[in-house]
């Protein structure tokens, strides 16, 4: 919101200045829209370093939650991180075609039923996940439907389910 | 999984919640549960996606409809997150008027979950008591919104009801009588042998599992540790109201009672306040249709816990992304852990104590370690069962 008192101090810059030292060349994007939010994108090369250093060394211990979107060809996965009360947003993309990620349940044993989510939705794989068995999706699922794609209409999905006979 | 554990399948009828299916696999080992693996996603109602198809007005009833006890918490989220969009700052009365809004829903969902919680150790009595006396939340909420569950009373840029000072009067007199039965029931829970038995020391949670495995809300407060959003990342008039977060160390069911009881007397405590200092300004301010692009983290503490929501705006009067995130799921991973260890007949109430909702995320099977022999129980029958070991043992 616009008034003044959100506009970025204290923990927040500290966070921001820390970013831009440790990660510097390897952020492709730094926005700080207010006080307690940030948003980092980073390339998926350097992706596991950043989740490592945001959790290790700047103790980022909760997530939040994980936002997988389609961002046409690309998969965009966004890792909402929470230390107090800051909210960290890392970004990163994917191609969609091989969509890969390492997973970050080492890191935050929190994630687990989280990247089970994207999985399910967007069909990220999360290498080394203990388990992406489906979470929210029905067993008999069909494979290679992914409901948050945005080529996956909700008309598209129900005439799938219905079957070729009603097509 | 060894030859001496059994496997019991409980659910898709939740084991504790009567409009929410989800099934939890519990390996046990004689009584003891050995492993809980959840199952989700029997009542996925794809309102993510759902919300893409939408404007954002029409997105205010839709998530409105994410969950019937906490319905405000959600309003109160994404209609935030649209404003920061907006880059709109809604008057000081709407935001006082969403305050009170949100913390009445907070005491009616505490006063529901006691209830329940009444319920699952067999103590009918307080479960009638309790469900009475949120009846007079619920008339309060009824006579500021018109509704008493999915109240309608946001919109993009402020309320769309106020609060005159009749209204407030009556108000405070139904909170004095809430603040002295919540007293009551406090004292009673600690005194109380039924409700001490089967609650001290059941569904221990240590704080570093619950920090560990993400928890969020009163069951992660009952383990001792400090985190609400309401303190940590004000919103609304928050940092504006004195109040206190409640912690307890029992990390046990006992504590997540005792942490609601007290959170109901705060919430109190911060709807009188605001009652009292309603600032004189309009109730809402004319918002735009289209919102420009943008990306939204909005946060808020619901009665179950940390509730958030991602907004990416695209330039259209339809979102690009609405990702929500209830508290259930967050804690899911710690339910889990604190029914390791328990017994069978104590799953219902753990389940219960982390007040799950799973009309917001999402039944048992069981199944014998021994010999590997499965059945199903309706929460209905684990519930007896659970009454029945109890008496017995």
């Amino acid at each position: 919101m616009a008034d003044t008192a959100q506009k970025p101090t204290g923990e927040t810059v500290e966070i921001e200045e820390n970013l831009k030292e440790k990660l510097g060349s390897k952020i492709l994007e730094l926005k700080v829209p207010r006080n307690r939010r940030i948003f980092v994108s980073v390339e998926k090369t350097a992706f596991r370093e950043a989740a490592e250093y945001l959790t290790k060394n700047l103790e980022f211990k909760h997530i939040s939650t994980i936002t997988g979107r389609d961002a046409v060809g690309q998969t965009e996965v966004i890792y909402h991180l929470n230390r107090g009360g800051v909210e960290l947003s890392l970004k990163v993309q994917v191609p969609s075609e091989e969509a890969t990620l390492p997973t970050v349940t080492d890191l935050i044993p929190g994630a687990i039923l989280y990247e089970r989510e994207v999985h399910d939705l967007l069909g990220v794989e999360f290498k080394d996940h203990p388990d992406l068995s489906p979470l929210i999706l029905p067993d008999d699922w069909p494979k290679g439907v992914y409901p948050l794609k945005k080529e996956w209409t909700t008309e598209k999905i129900r005439q799938k389910l219905a079957g070729p006979e009603e097509k | 999984m060894s030859e001496a554990t059994f496997q019991v399948p409980v659910g898709p009828q939740h084991p504790a919640l009567k409009e929410a299916p989800e099934n939890f696999m519990f390996s046990i080992d004689g009584e003891t549960v050995v492993d809980v693996k959840a199952r989700i996603g029997y009542n996925h109602r794809g309102i993510e996606k759902a919300a893409e198809s939408r404007s954002y007005i029409q997105n205010i009833y839709l998530v409105e409809r994410v969950c019937g006890i906490c319905s405000i918490a959600h309003v109160a989220t994404y209609t935030p997150a649209v404003e920061e969009a907006l880059n709109l700052e809604i008057p000081p009365r709407a935001k006082y008027i969403r305050t009170i809004i949100y913390e009445l829903n907070r005491i009616a969902s505490h006063y529901l979950w006691l209830g329940l919680a009444g319920h699952e150790i067999g103590f009918d009595t307080l479960f009638m008591y309790l469900w009475r006396d949120r009846e007079i939340a619920l008339n309060i909420l009824e006579q500021i919104t018109g509704n008493r569950v999915t109240y309608a009373a946001f919109t993009i840029g402020g309320v769309r009801r106020d609060i005159s000072s009749e209204m407030a009067e009556k108000a405070k007199n139904g909170l004095s009588i809430l603040e002295e039965r919540m007293k009551y029931y406090k004292k009673l829970c600690l005194n109380e042998p039924t409700v001490l038995k089967r609650a001290v020391g059941v569904g221990i949670l240590k704080p570093q599992d619950a920090i560990t495995l993400c928890a969020v809300g009163p069951l992660l407060r009952a383990s001792g540790v400090k985190s609400d959003v309401r303190a940590d990342d004000p919103y609304l008039v928050y940092d504006e109201v004195p109040f206190y977060v409640v912690t307890y160390g029992g990390c046990d069911v006992a504590s997540r009672v005792l942490v609601r009881c007290d959170e109901t007397l705060v919430s109190i405590g911060i709807i009188k306040h605001a009652l009292d200092r309603l600032p004189e300004s309009p109730i809402r301010v004319k918002a735009p249709r289209i919102v420009p692009p943008a990306e939204v983290v909005s946060r808020t503490e619901a009665p179950r816990g940390e509730l958030i929501y991602y907004l990416r705006s695209n330039g259209t009067d339809k979102p690009d992304r609405l990702k929500i995130r209830t508290p259930t799921l967050a804690n899911i991973p710690s339910v889990c852990k604190s029914l390791i260890g328990g017994y069978l007949a104590d799953i219902p109430i753990v389940l219960a104590a982390a007040d799950p909702c799973f009309t917001c995320t999402d039944r048992m099977a069981f199944v014998n370690v021994s010999n590997g022999k499965r059945w199903v129980w309706t929460h209905e029958q684990l519930r007896r069962y659970s009454m029945k070991w109890h008496q017995q043992n």
